[in-house]
């Protein structure tokens, strides 16, 4: 793919008041992609999107659309369009007039108009039929597939989304995240979507962007961010994890001593330098004797749970740190709480973050 | 929460007998709008709808109507749009000095009218103005477009911000904004505020008391008509009046199940 | 947005306050600056002499002031109790029922209240429609039941009980169902449910109800003439008495001050500890 740049952030920052909510963004937006922005409440991922959007000037910093600058271009100047959480259906229009509504801002004439809409009715799956029928007489994933439509007629250079999804029950919030992901493949227009769950980053998007405290954290693919990731932030809120404080020369776990490792491995990490090693869950298996495995430790089972297709232990270890591991139902442990165990894991799989500064 | 049943009744029959309270003296006026002797007394020995004959032909009351009627269409069209901003102002922006603004417009409705009415003619009086029903507007006003403003606010609480945001995100101005998007939301609030300053003006007596001058409305004819110089056609007028409130009720409720029913029929 | 909301926000808010301040404030400071005239003056170029609060004081003007006030605590009293169970009915118990009652009581609302008065005095009075069929009917004849200071109250429960009916039913409707359903399972009695959760809870709506009724019987005018004959002159009277008949202007305007200063007071400290938003808005 020749990745031409459509949207830079640069030095974005926006404060209210003494609150810092976007600290110094830097972000460039691939032409084509399908960019999700993550992270927890708070971290500044709706003020971020409404700065890209144009309902809110950004305090310090440039956004540039295609080499132009546009930050203080308002909302209904811009070429771009997004998808509101709650949707904003304009109740009191149509289906049909909902999805026309750019369309006649924009001062096309009716007949053109209605052609398009039906057009994208098809292209979202929705019954011709449905072209009169009222918003409060749509089911919920109805209504989404009618905003989207109605964003696409807008026809925008970039559509934002913001968690739109995030009021949908779990089963349909499944469908529709395949479907968008089908309908961002077949318009090949740039998406980038703000969500706070993972799972709905890692299914769509070609890059992810990790948020925390008003700044990135890691942009990468999904895989990388789940087998890499930058900081314990990033590490932690990928999922369950296993995080040992380590030195270049303590390897056992700084202040612990749990940590059991063979001599000869190579971390990264000079003499000096402190880092954390990370250990996904279900990477960590049951070893006969150390040795066996790159790393060890010892540890007395507390508590099994069983989560569908997988099981998830909890270990006490002898410092009084807890290990968690998953294994597949076919691998369950035959074990009861109580029970001692050895558990150990390769460095293939593990991955030492260095600690920054 | 779980009510018991002879508790449910109870209630039930409190509330019809509350009703029954507010409405019965409109009883009473209303026997005595139909009864045929010139000096009242109950029980009715005779009916008659004479007075109704004498109403109708006198010019008084004519005039007395005419006048009633351009005050109260002249401030529910002005609380309409000035309580149409009022209420933004009151619900939808989230502006520095709102909550001060809120207490601001209540003060108004919480002062006695008869005061305010007195306080008008003053301040009238002051300003070189003669009084006539053009005063009376202002003065019914001052207490009705604050009501209507409230009656509008009530239904801009529920309107949603990212619809005005998602119009603008589609390149909608902010004159199309307000029209195609705000003012349709708002309009069965904006419609039933109109409604309500209609009314609250044709039926008010203490505010037209002291601020109408030579003119007179229904309601400061017959109050004067109370106290001093009684005529038979006083029950009658007050009949009437009331029911030119409940002709408009009645339209207005016609209209609104016409549309709901033609707004269903469509979709 | 920010910015936005703050400029739309103001400009909104012009065209009422507009309204509000020739029609509303102009008009009060006018009053205010009328009572520091001399006694019997039609202008506003004399040297300011408070003589007219003096008089107020001297020629026993506060017992008015006292009756109206009096008679609006008793009746706003009288009308949290009688609108409580209604209120409570129609925000809790009644569903389409409590819009059929919402309904009828605005319906009432729109008749002018002289009518509605003097409805009560054709009910009330000696051959009125109790009195007159009472007498035809049973033999039982009394005298007419008007011109008193009870049926002035009873005037002033008539005319106000909206005011008091609908913000509290508003109040009541904020009681969260689950709170009084948890008071209940932790042992509450019925009683301690009203002491500890519904009155507590409905508070605002209390505040709202209760200070709307007792500011408009303050002032009211209509039912102490209507119903009450002479048995006392309200305040309201007074003023109006000073600003017509004796064409005493900084009179009037005194009296107008003092009650407004006792009513400003009060809803000023009741209104600043209220939340419009959560009391209107709740329909969401």
């Amino acid at each position: 793919m020749a990745a031409t740049t459509i949207l830079k952030l640069d030095g974005l920052s926006k404060n209210f008041g003494a609150f810092q909510a976007l600290r110094n963004i830097c972000l460039e937006i691939i032409e084509g992609e399908f960019l999700t922005i993550v992270g927890p409440s708070g971290s500044g991922k709706t003020t971020l999107i409404r700065l890209l959007v144009g309902m809110d000037q950004p305090t310090e910093g440039e956004i540039r659309l295609r080499g132009t600058r546009i930050e203080s271009t308002p909302a209904n100047k811009r070429p771009t369009c997004m998808v509101f959480q709650s949707l904003a259906l304009f109740p009191h229009r149509t289906v049909g007039q909902n999805i026309e509504f750019p369309l006649k801002i924009r001062g096309e004439p009716p007949a053109r108009r209605k052609e398009r809409a039906c057009e994208l009715l098809e292209l979202l799956r929705l019954p011709l039929e449905y072209y009169g029928k009222r918003i409060a007489q749509c089911s919920g994933g109805e209504q989404q597939r009618v905003a989207l439509a109605r964003a696409l007629a807008f026809d925008p250079e970039i559509l934002f989304f913001d968690e739109p999804l995030s009021a949908l029950d779990y089963r349909l919030r499944k469908a529709l995240e395949k479907e968008l992901k089908d309908l961002h493949e077949r318009t090949g227009k740039t998406f980038v979507y703000i969500t706070h769950s993972l799972e709905e980053a890692m299914v769509m998007s070609d890059r992810i962007a990790i948020m925390n405290a008003g700044r990135f954290e890691q942009i990468a693919t999904a895989d990388q961010i789940y087998a890499r990731p930058v900081s314990k932030f990033v590490a932690e809120f990928m999922g369950e994890v296993n995080l040992f404080d380590i030195s270049g020369t303590d390897r056992r776990g700084i202040g612990s001593g749990s940590l059991g490792s063979k001599d000869n491995l190579d971390l990264g990490l000079a003499g000096d330098e402190v880092g954390t090693l990370m250990v996904r869950p279900e990477f960590v298996r049951r070893v006969e004797g150390k040795g066996s495995s790159d790393f060890w430790v010892r540890g007395q089972l507390r508590a099994e749970y069983l989560l569908g297709s997988r099981l998830h232990y909890e270990f006490d270890c002898d410092d009084g740190t807890t290990l968690t591991v998953e294994k597949l139902r076919e691998d369950r442990f035959r074990c009861a709480p109580g029970d001692e165990f050895l558990l150990g894991w390769d460095l293939a799989n593990s991955h030492v973050i260095r600690s920054r500064g | 929460m779980g009510a018991s049943r002879s508790t449910k009744l109870a209630l039930y029959a409190y509330a019809a007998l509350v009703v029954a309270f507010l409405y019965l003296p409109l009883v009473s006026v209303g026997f005595a709008s139909i009864s045929r002797a010139r000096y009242l007394t109950f029980p009715i020995k005779k009916y008659a709808t004479k007075w109704y004959g004498s109403a109708f032909a006198s010019e008084t009351v004519m005039d007395l109507l005419v006048v009633s009627l351009r005050i109260a269409l002249i401030v529910a069209a002005v609380s309409m749009t000035v309580g149409f901003f009022g209420a933004l102002a009151f619900a939808r922006y989230n502006w520095r000095y709102r909550s001060l603004f809120q207490k601001v417009i209540l003060l108004p409705i919480f002062f006695p009218q008869a005061v305010l009415g007195l306080a008008l003619l003053i301040w009238f009086n002051a300003l070189g103005v003669i009084p006539d029903w053009k005063t009376a507007v202002v003065a019914h006003l001052v207490w009705i477009a604050p009501i209507a403003t409230l009656i509008i606010a009530i239904r801009a609480y529920s309107f949603d911000p990212a619809l005005e945001e998602a119009a603008s995100d589609m390149g909608a101005s902010t004159w199309q904004i307000l029209r195609e998007i705000t003012i349709p939301l708002l309009m069965p609030g904006i419609i039933s505020a109109g409604l309500f300053a209609f009314l609250l003006s044709w039926g008010n007596f203490p505010l037209s008391l002291f601020t109408t001058g030579a003119d007179s409305t229904l309601p400061e004819w017959l109050y004067a008509k109370v106290v001093s110089g009684y005529t038979p056609l006083v029950p009658t007028v007050g009949v009437l009046t009331v029911a030119g409130s409940l002709l408009l009720i009645g339209i207005a409720f016609a209209v609104f199940h016409v549309f709901k029913f033609a707004s269903s029929r469509s979709a | 947005m920010d910015k936005a909301n703050q400029r739309f926000g103001f400009l909104c808010s012009l065209p009422i306050l507009v309204v509000l301040g020739l029609g509303f404030l102009a008009p009060l400071a006018v009053v205010a600056l009328y009572s520091t005239m001399p006694e019997r003056v039609f202008s506003l170029a004399n040297f300011p002499t408070f003589e007219a609060f003096r008089t107020l004081v001297e020629q026993s003007y506060y017992k008015s002031l006292l009756w109206s006030l009096g008679m609006a605590v008793v009746a706003t009293c009288m009308l949290f109790l009688l609108c409580w169970p209604l209120a409570y009915a129609m925000a809790k118990v009644f569903r389409s029922f409590a819009l059929a009652i919402t309904i009828l009581v605005v319906m009432s609302l729109f008749v002018s209240e002289n009518i509605r008065l003097f409805g009560w005095s054709l009910t009330l009075m000696k051959g009125g429609l109790l009195e007159g069929h009472a007498r035809a009917w049973f033999g039982i004849g009394f005298e007419g039941l008007l011109y008193n200071v009870p049926i002035i109250v009873f005037g002033l429960v008539y005319v106000y009980l909206p005011f008091m009916l609908f913000p509290l039913a508003q109040g009541i409707a904020m009681i969260p169902d689950d709170a009084r359903q948890a008071a209940t399972d932790l042992g509450a009695s019925r009683w301690q449910l009203l002491i500890e959760i519904d009155l507590p809870l409905a508070a605002p709506g209390i505040a709202v109800g209760s200070l709307l009724t007792f500011v408009l019987a303050a002032g009211a005018l209509a039912e102490s003439k209507l119903l009450g004959g002479q048995a006392v002159i309200v305040i309201a009277d007074e003023i109006e008495t000073a600003f017509t008949y004796s064409q005493n202007w900084p009179l009037g305007s005194a009296l107008s001050v003092v009650l407004i200063v006792i009513i400003g007071c009060l809803v000023t400290y009741g209104l600043a500890r209220v939340d419009l938003d959560s009391i209107i808005g709740r329909n969401r």
